[in-house]
């Protein structure tokens, strides 16, 4: 298991970045009742390079994780919830660190989002860090672009749960400070749901990618197993909530639970079905 | 006021209320078929999809919302056209499985488990195909790899050509799908002879699948006029179950071991045994293939109206998100310029 030393500085690299996050805005958060000054700018500044840096730091970490274990077994990570949870938490934050170098005012929303991820760091270090045999139908490049497509869908939703997180997070006591420096509410669901469009993007071409490789796989391109039922009801979840923001004037603090709804389904659908179900889709070895 | 009466009936069903209430009912069946489709009437998704339906047709037609926005329109076309297809699919689809024997030719008579759609009109009839001999790879602890199964197809210039079907890899004629599944073995082929040596009749015996049942290769035939003759087969084939192993056909040989009232023997093929009313003789040892067969006649219609969808999804967001500013310019400007050292200005807009 050569790749685990890289897997344990990636994770401790997020880490970092979570605690960094979280002391930044509490220093931001301290210094919203005091005057500005510009020695503290710079330090805010700071924290946020080091934040990106750290995170960038994992997310390579990770790249050498994933293709470490990939020399090795002779398959990239697609079968079993170890490598899985590896790839995720490459990608959600390949994505988040994107996202947070390029949209300044995501950077607050670190503090949900990163000990988001945190989960997953955790529940993969507890696992078994065991090699998996590659299924004869996982021959098929199909594959590749429902995966992806999937990791752009769940990495939306995070950062749009990150938003939703802080909207409603900010409604308390403890927190409003923290958040004080960050835009209106009305800015922050926009955004949110801006990203929750994307995610109903992604997760449209999953599904549709997923039934051409279920077709090329199993013979049928959609039969209603346990995985293929909760990625459905998912994606109805999804558009139902964007139905709904777009034709109602839904109340920010509900349209935050429902982003958050709805990628509480999502991970619950990617990392809770195989535990109910021992395939991920029965039939595939 | 006719038109206004009809116009009035969209728009009640049209209802973006109705939108929810209906999408709401279909997450209700599909939770109620979860993980057991097999089981749950198709009533529970059927009903929804057809309400939900019935609500998109009437906003495509009442709601400007939709019908004046392209992407938007698209978007709601592609969805209704997805359960059109889908429902089509289900009326003309057929599924079953099929065992062929190698130098056999498919046969619909040889198909079992069949599922067929009321409106099913696929022509199973000119489909024609040989079986030939195939590969199927296993690693270590029997884990199943690719199989590579070859067949020969006419040409319909008097010749032949070749395919190697797999699980992943289906032989496509006429419409149908023909996909390899695990479920394959071995077949002695049998003949049964009088008295006199005559031939009565020959016919293939399916052992059980495998090596999945490797540890019972057994069955029984009953020829034309005889008794019913139980035998099983000691097969030699190289399996070692923890190293990586390749099943052939062609490289195995077995043993028919036949038991008619308690009276052992071993044959090997072209020897014969006499039994009371005839002869039987052990030809040789063929295989046999089991193909996962799938028809639906949607399958391309359906993926261009899903790709269609998306993209006038993704059309619709974008031309709707680049007309309407998030507000966020000067927020991100201020950002931009926090990030760049200048953090007064941002707390002086946030604060």
């Amino acid at each position: 298991m050569t790749e685990l030393p890289w897997l344990y500085a990636g994770i401790t690299a997020y880490a970092l970045a979570a605690i960094t996050s979280i002391v930044g805005v509490a220093k931001l958060g301290a210094m919203a009742t005091t005057p500005a000054l510009p020695g503290i700018s710079e330090n805010q500044r700071n924290n946020e390079r080091l934040v990106l840096a750290l995170m960038t730091a994992g997310v390579v970490l990770l790249v050498i994780t994933l293709a470490d274990r990939w020399l090795r077994i002779g398959h990239g990570p697609f079968v079993n919830l170890f490598e899985l949870l590896i790839s995720q938490l490459f990608s959600l934050g390949l994505v988040y660190t994107i996202a947070y170098w390029r949209i300044p005012v995501l950077r607050t929303t670190a503090v949900v989002v990163l000990p988001l991820m945190g989960v997953l760091a955790v529940w993969v270090l507890a696992l078994e860090p065991s090699d998996s045999v590659f299924p004869p139908t996982y021959h098929n490049p199909w594959l590749w672009a429902h995966v992806g497509f999937g990791k752009f869908f769940l990495a939306f939703c995070l950062v749009g749960t990150g938003l939703a997180g802080v909207i409603l997070l900010r409604g308390r006591g403890f927190f409003k400070n923290l958040f004080r420096h960050l835009p209106d509410n009305v800015i922050l669901d926009k955004l949110a749901w801006r990203f929750m469009l994307l995610a109903l993007v992604f997760d449209s071409l999953m599904l549709t990618a997923g039934g051409v490789w279920a077709q090329d796989a199993w013979g049928r391109y959609w039969a209603w197993d346990a995985l293929e039922t909760s990625s459905f009801l998912n994606w109805l979840l999804l558009g139902a909530s964007i139905h709904a923001r777009t034709s109602y004037n839904v109340p920010i603090r509900l349209g935050a639970i429902l982003i958050i709804s709805v990628f509480v389904f999502a991970f619950i659908t990617y990392f809770g079905t195989p535990f109910y179900s021992e395939a991920a889709h029965k039939g595939v070895i | 006021m006719r038109k206004s009466a009809l116009t009035s009936v969209f728009r009640h069903l049209a209802s973006t209320k109705l939108t929810l209430l209906w999408m709401l009912l279909l997450a209700v069946g599909a939770a109620l078929s979860y993980d057991n489709p097999a089981e749950t009437s198709i009533w529970v998704l059927v009903i929804p999809m057809l309400l939900l339906a019935i609500n998109l047709i009437a906003a495509i037609i009442s709601n400007p919302r939709i019908n004046r926005r392209g992407g938007l329109l698209i978007f709601h076309l592609g969805l209704l056209s997805i359960v059109l297809l889908a429902a089509i699919g289900r009326l003309t689809y057929m599924e079953g499985q099929v065992e062929i024997i190698s130098g056999g030719e498919f046969s619909d008579d040889l198909l079992s488990e069949v599922r067929i759609g009321p409106l099913h009109n696929g022509a199973l009839d000119d489909v024609n195909f040989v079986q030939g001999p195939y590969t199927v790879e296993y690693r270590p602890q029997m884990m199943r790899g690719r199989t590579y199964s070859q067949v020969a197809i006419p040409d319909n210039q008097g010749g032949w050509r070749e395919a190697v079907v797999g699980d992943d890899r289906p032989l496509v004629l006429e419409g149908f799908r023909f996909y390899t599944t695990f479920n394959k073995g071995f077949a002695p082929i049998l003949s049964w002879l009088d008295e006199n040596g005559q031939l009565i009749e020959t016919g293939a015996v399916h052992m059980p699948s495998y090596p999945l049942f490797d540890f019972k290769q057994s069955n029984s035939w009953t020829p034309t006029d005889g008794d019913e003759i139980k035998f099983w087969l000691q097969l030699e084939t190289g399996l070692t179950a923890e190293e990586a192993w390749v099943l052939d056909g062609r490289r195995a040989t077995g043993t028919l071991v036949v038991n008619v009232a308690g009276n052992r023997t071993e044959l090997l093929p072209g020897q014969s045994v006499q039994l009371a009313g005839g002869i039987l003789r052990y030809e040789h040892l063929a295989t046999w293939m089991g193909y996962k067969l799938f028809y639906d006649p949607t399958l391309q219609w359906m993926f261009l109206a899903a790709f269609i969808t998306i993209a006038g999804l993704g059309a619709h967001f974008w031309r709707k998100l680049s007309a309407e500013p998030l507000g966020l310019d000067d927020e991100l400007r201020n950002e931009n310029k926090h990030a760049k050292g200048s953090m007064s200005a941002s707390r002086s807009v946030a604060v």
